[in-house]
């Protein structure tokens, strides 16, 4: 602990630095305080603990990394190669930690949809608070530590019955300009019996400092509703530190489909922590992952099964290569009243290079007698038979192995099923593998 | 077209063609048989650019050009297809996606434009009914879940659309029904040309009955030990290849 001391000092004198300006009142200073005595008594995590055995956050703890006042200017290009070709969609744009009304694009919602801002929800509401009452539990020192700091992020609530016509695009950009920043960003989605909505979580990363991104997603589905969340995470490899938890609460038959990429981050810490609460709740966690030279990926999940008739369905496929990192800790828990909890997980790696390497592990807890658990595990390298196969067909060397290694992980990207999404992906993907841009836009 | 000399190629230094001679001009067929273990797909696999052979000694030339100087792309960029024995499954990229990305390639090699898509639609339909295949086929993965048949029969597909200068088939005949071998003989005999030329290997006659050669070669202990024209696979399928390897022996 020593070590960290230093940093935690700097920390607690950033926030007396910028307490005043930070959203909420009283109330909420006083969770804010909560979430400082957290992070500060326990510090960053260390390789010493189980959950970060395989990450290690030492580079990014020597950073002293400061609160924004306000978002960066950003000039009309850069916002514009983060959206989409064809996705007509909601947009919110958060920079530097601070949603940007003038940028964001919230005309025409329909009936029974709020879309705001995080801060303005903590300072206009009375009955505010940082973490929804129904994830009351939200462990680590990196979400105290968000707590503490949070000041903005995308609020969204559905009433009873409303659906979101066009999905939410949420842009999440650090500008990287003028000093190290970090951003300590809160998202929450609210969806109320039987209400419905499709939510992009869009990380991004710019400039030319090293910054950190703190995010945590609050997500609550009510009776019968729907969610479908894509993170999609495009960090700079060589400067962004990105940590991104996810904590969702779900009621009966309800439904949440979380689709994760991450394709970017110097070091990218995800973890996705899920209570299936109600009976015949379903959750889908599906993520692909992409590391090049010295990235680092680190992916928990945790799913509870907590009543009978839960489902969970969870596929993660990561692709390294260089001396790149992957991590998959995928727990599941079924406790004892979740009878007839039907789950399945797996998680396939692609090692693209002797230096790469991945920690995969599944951890399943079962006190339930009638259920199905299934897990299963791998990791190779590229079918060398099918690299010949295609480039008898003409296409060279480093363009098969492109077009074999995304079809590895194509399925998930097809999941999706947002086509302008999908394209975006799938092309940002490619331009990620050697030799692959060629071959981006052939489908 | 094709020109082979005294090909010598072995496997972790075990040696298996043994000095193969043969020319093979521009609109002729050409049969390979043999018996397992002959070197026939040796043969074929070396041809289009596999790198698992050390070639020991020997040369072969096409259209002017040292064949193995080329990688297994620039070959099939130079008009030289190989139907695949096993074709190999590749979930997640579809046949569709897969020729696109071929034809592209072979036309930026040639310094050509790419494909357009109507263009390609086009191309796709009109050879596709050739090998009575049907398009939710040709979307899926290639020879994704397909049947055995199935795949030789996209084999030739793939050689329909991409035309070759110079197509080897490798075995595409073997474990086929009657009616897939009339599909499979019917692509073969669509794109004999006078530019054009086919090499036929293959361990059964009947394919040569359908998609008759103009030359038959017989390959044994890795050398070519009889050549003639298509009555000697009569001859073959009369006496057996055990036959012929016995009187090579004795000569």
């Amino acid at each position: 602990m020593d070590q960290i001391t230093p940093a935690m000092d700097y920390y607690l004198a950033e926030f007396t630095r910028v307490e005043r300006n930070l959203p909420g009142a009283d109330k909420i200073g006083e969770q804010r305080q909560d979430g400082l005595r957290a992070f500060t008594a326990h510090g960053f995590p260390t390789v010493r603990e189980e959950d970060w055995k395989y990450t290690d956050l030492r580079p990014l703890s020597k950073h002293t990394f400061e609160i924004s006042d306000q978002a960066a200017k950003l000039d009309a290009d850069t916002l514009a190669a983060c959206i989409p070709e064809a996705l007509d969609a909601y947009r919110v744009v958060v920079v530097d930690g601070h949603f940007v009304a003038d940028l964001s694009q919230l005309s025409g919602l329909p009936a029974g949809v709020h879309i705001g801002s995080f801060a303005d929800y903590l300072n206009d509401n009375a009955k505010a608070s940082i973490q929804h009452p129904l994830l009351d539990k939200q462990p680590g020192s990196l979400v105290a530590m968000n707590a503490a700091f949070v000041t903005d992020g995308v609020h969204v609530e559905l009433q009873r019955n409303a659906v979101l016509d066009k999905p939410l695009h949420v842009i999440t950009l650090a500008s990287g300009s003028e000093d190290e920043r970090m951003a300590q960003v809160r998202h929450r989605f609210e969806l109320h019996e039987n209400s419905q909505a499709t939510i992009i979580e869009h990380y991004i990363g710019v400039g030319e400092l090293a910054y950190f991104t703190n995010a945590v997603t609050e997500a609550v589905t009510h009776a019968n509703a729907q969610l479908t969340r894509c993170r999609l995470q495009e960090e700079s490899p060589r400067r962004g530190y990105h940590v991104s938890v996810l904590f969702a609460h779900q009621e009966r038959d309800s439904r949440i489909y979380n689709h994760s990429f991450d394709l970017g981050g110097r070091l990218a810490r995800i973890d996705t922590h899920t209570w299936l609460g109600g009976e015949n709740t379903e959750i889908g966690l599906y993520g692909v992952f992409i590391g090049n030279d010295r990235q680092h990926i680190d992916n928990h999940t945790r799913v509870d099964h907590a009543i009978p008739h839960g489902t969970s369905r969870e596929i993660f496929k990561g692709v390294l290569d260089g001396r790149s990192r992957g991590v998959f800790n995928g727990k599941i828990v079924i406790h004892q009243d979740a009878q007839k909890t039907d789950s399945e997980q797996s998680s396939d790696t692609l090692l693209l290079s002797k230096k790469a390497e991945i920690d995969a592990k599944p951890e399943l807890e079962i006190y339930a007698d009638d259920v199905i658990a299934a897990h299963g595990s791998t990791v190779g390298q590229l079918d060398e038979d099918a690299v010949h196969y295609l480039r008898s067909r003409g296409i060279d060397e480093t363009g098969a192995r492109a077009i074999l290694t995304y079809s590895f992980a194509r399925e998930l990207v097809q999941m999706l099923n947002m086509e302008p999404l999908e394209r975006y992906i799938e092309s940002t993907l490619m331009t990620k593998l050697p030799g692959g841009e060629l071959f981006a836009n052939v489908v | 077209m094709l020109s082979i000399k005294n090909l010598h190629a072995e496997i972790e230094g075990a040696p298996i063609l043994r000095g193969i001679n043969l020319e093979v001009g521009a609109g002729e067929t050409h049969a390979i048989m043999g018996p397992n273990g002959s070197g026939k797909s040796t043969l074929a696999s070396i041809l289009a650019g596999r790198e698992d052979y050390d070639i020991t000694a020997g040369s072969v030339t096409y259209q002017g050009k040292d064949l193995l100087e080329l990688a297994a792309d620039e070959r099939a960029c130079e008009g030289i297809f190989l139907g695949f024995q096993y074709p190999v499954e590749i979930p997640g990229v579809s046949n569709l996606y897969m020729l696109r990305a071929a034809l592209n390639a072979r036309r930026a090699y040639h310094g050509e434009p790419e494909i357009n898509a109507m263009d390609f639609m086009q191309l796709i339909n009109d050879k596709v009914a050739h090998v009575n295949m049907n398009m939710d086929m040709v979307k899926r993965g290639v020879n994704e879940g397909f049947s055995g048949g199935e795949k030789k029969r996209n084999e030739v597909f793939q050689m329909l659309v991409l035309e070759p200068t110079l197509a080897i088939l490798d075995e595409t005949d073997s474990g086929l029904d009657i009616d897939a071998l009339r599909i499979v003989a019917n692509g073969i005999n669509t794109l004999r040309s006078p530019e054009r030329a086919t090499i036929l290997v293959t361990h059964y006659k009947r394919l040569l009955e359908h998609a008759k050669p103009d030359y038959v070669h017989v390959l044994a202990h890795g050398q070519i030990v009889q050549s003639g024209g298509p009555e000697l696979a009569d001859e073959l399928e009369e006496k057996g290849y055990t036959a012929i390897e016995a009187e090579q022996e004795t000569a």
